[in-house]
């Protein structure tokens, strides 16, 4: 009975509201929801001013562990197109909010969501069984693909693809800029392997196994994460094996997002001499770093540096 | 592997207690929650919660949550949820933990506190306000979140306590509204409003009346944040019976000059980091003679905790927890609650 009344109450300004908000009007600019900054950024560029972009997270959070809020769930009610990573890394906080918003389109596999992991060849792709034993293991595969330039390039083209079968009289317009993007990209990615030309195939240690692309792109090589297995604490033991590691194959560098803690990476490099090297951890992990091209730029420089 | 076989998620969350108390807890103190006898340390087996979660369909998903206690195994929850409404309803329907207050729709897991606050339990339901039936959700077109829910549930709050009308589901209608706001960039400040009125007997009725604060403080860059919340409970038995349905039903004859009784709880939780949190938490609930205490003058009773939690992975945790409870008529003890809880699977993630 309660109830009732209530709806009674409700429903006028309900319909109000409604009215108001009901019907899109049809110029208006796709409204793009991304989970990540580095996707934000990409989606920008291929975009441009057709599309409306915000992120869930920001660059400067581990997005292993955001905060499943609710007004996040409010953002992606109207979302067009919702664009994640994948391979689980958003697992612990996205899956509400899509089922909160209500928008049954953005729903995995639905039309209106674009997983990028699914435009790039997957590494680190466990064989055999899958265990928590090992850790926080991504079962179908390692989700931190942004630090590659050919993926992201791959990323871009595919986005593209979406945003034209979601806003067809734009194609021309999508395809210019990704077209534009992937150039700019090109050039960039060949003065960033000039840069790591010279210290090709050194090895570094990483924090988690956020690398693995880098290095596939790189050829740098990691010799090894501070965390024994993803997601489980470094023991002194396993710092100490390190140190050893480090002495034998000369590691220079230890790098590390700047969402996590240096203790661990200090004590390795105060035993073995490589440098601590602090990375953002997205576009958007450092004040300035607003598009794909200067957070990467960063990520190189910091890394080739500390070798040299 | 799940998803790629069409299995639904499948997750196993255990949760054992150790238990002392050096006062009469069952009879002075009367709850559900885990303790033991007095001046006995008492190993206890809480619970198994089995889940099984999955889409159904490209329009709705199912969750079912089977618990496994002591006192046998039961379906805790079993609810269909819509995925892609129109106008920003959703519903829900199935058996789920009414939409009232905000730890009365957490799976006990999820708690910050080893127990439930004594208020809930006293005014609200044993367990969980919960029952088969529909709740219709609306998320209102506002740039913040505004969440209307109605529910129409059969609810048998409390088997245990002294209401004639309690041994059976009978029509629940609950209304609940929540808020979220943001304060800046770190803050969220969470308001809700809940009412339920049940239908005792013909011409009498349960009402009961919450209110909800939730805030939370996490600098975004940090895994450690700070939640301040807190609950105030109201429950008022109203109506009116006729002289027949007042001889056969004494107990909630009695209930219904009573007026309202209130209680409630606040709790500040800070999580250090991945690893360890630490709690502390105030209880204000009504006791006596009406609420099964045995030898306890009708009054309010308070209770102090306080909790240190150990998370060796995200899978685990291992807490210590202390309270100090004190009664009308000057009586007093110390609880203390030694909790462990694993889970196993994949458990879908919790709303915040």
């Amino acid at each position: 009975m309660t109830s009732f009344v209530i709806l009674k109450r409700v429903a006028p300004l309900a319909a109000v509201v409604l009215a108001a908000l009901a019907p899109r009007p049809a110029a208006a600019a796709l409204k793009v929801v991304t989970t990540t900054e580095g996707l934000a950024a990409i989606a920008r560029e291929i975009g441009g001013d057709r599309i409306q972009v915000e992120s869930l997270s920001r660059g400067i959070q581990d997005p292993h562990f955001v905060d499943a809020n609710p007004m996040l769930a409010v953002k992606l009610r109207n979302a067009d197109l919702l664009v994640d990573v994948g391979l689980d890394l958003e697992i612990g906080w996205l899956p509400p909010l899509v089922n909160q918003s209500r928008n049954g389109e953005i729903q995995p596999g639905g039309p209106r969501r674009f997983t990028a992991a699914s435009a790039v060849q997957v590494l680190d792709v466990p064989t055999g069984p899958v265990s928590r034993a090992e850790g926080d293991l991504h079962p179908g595969g390692n989700p931190h693909f942004m630090t590659d330039p050919r993926r992201v390039a791959q990323i871009a083209a595919a986005l593209a693809g979406r945003l034209t079968a979601l806003d067809g009289k734009n194609a021309g317009y999508y395809a210019q800029r990704r077209d534009a993007f992937v150039k700019a990209l090109d050039a960039a990615r060949a003065r960033w392997e000039a840069q790591l030309a010279p210290v090709k195939g050194a090895k570094i240690f990483t924090r988690h196994r956020t690398m693995t692309y880098f290095f596939d792109w790189s050829g740098l090589a990691g010799d090894g994460e501070l965390e024994p297995r993803p997601g489980v604490p470094p023991p002194p033991a396993h710092l100490a094996d390190l140190v050893q590691i480090a002495k034998r194959d000369r590691v220079k560098a230890i790098s590390v997002e700047n969402f996590y803690d240096t203790k661990s990476a200090d004590v390795v490099s105060r035993y073995s001499g490589a440098k601590v090297v602090l990375i953002p951890g997205d576009v958007g992990g450092e004040p300035g770093l607003d598009t794909y091209e200067k957070y990467l730029d960063v990520v190189v420089r910091r890394i080739v540096g500390a070798i040299q | 592997m799940a998803r790629l076989l069409l299995l639904p998620d499948i997750s196993a969350i255990g949760s054992f207690a150790g238990a002392y108390s050096n006062y009469d807890i069952a009879n002075q103190s009367p709850r559900t929650g885990p303790f033991g006898p007095k001046d006995k340390p008492t190993p206890l087996f809480e619970e198994v919660e089995l889940g099984l979660q999955s889409v159904i369909d490209p329009y709705a998903r199912a969750d079912i949550f089977i618990s496994f206690t002591p006192d046998g195994v039961d379906v805790e929850e079993a609810y269909l949820t819509t995925l892609n409404l129109p106008a920003g309803l959703q519903l829900k329907a199935g058996k789920f933990f009414s939409p009232f207050g905000r730890l009365n729709q957490q799976h006990p897991h999820v708690w910050d506190f080893i127990d439930a606050p004594l208020a809930m339990q006293r005014l609200l339901a044993d367990e969980k306000l919960s029952g088969p039936g529909a709740d219709v959700a609306w998320l209102a077109p506002l740039p913040w979140f505004a969440e209307l829910h109605l529910a129409g549930q059969g609810t048998n709050p409390s088997p245990s306590q002294p209401s004639d009308g309690a041994s059976s589901e009978r029509l629940t209608a609950v209304a609940r509204l929540l808020q979220y706001f943001p304060i800046g960039d770190a803050t969220t400040l969470g308001v809700g409003f809940s009412a339920a009125r049940r239908s005792e007997a013909t011409g009498a009725f349960r009402d009961l009346g919450g209110a909800d604060l939730y805030l939370r403080w996490r600098p975004l860059y940090s895994r450690s944040y700070v939640t301040l919340q807190g609950e105030v409970f109201a429950r008022r038995f109203s109506g009116s019976m006729s002289g027949e349905l007042t001889d056969a039903l004494p107990v909630l004859a009695g209930e219904l000059g009573q007026g309202t009784d209130w209680g409630g709880y606040a709790q500040l939780f800070w999580r250090q980091d991945a690893y360890f949190g630490y709690g502390v938490r105030y209880d204000d609930a009504p006791t006596g003679p009406r609420y099964g205490a045995v030898g306890v003058p009708e009054g309010m009773e308070q209770r102090y905790s306080a909790i240190a939690n150990w998370y060796p992975s995200e899978f685990q945790r291992i807490r210590l927890q202390a309270a100090y409870d004190r009664r009308p008529g000057g009586q007093d003890g110390v609880e203390f609650l030694l909790g462990l809880e694993f889970g196993i699977g994949a458990h879908g993630a919790h709303p915040f």
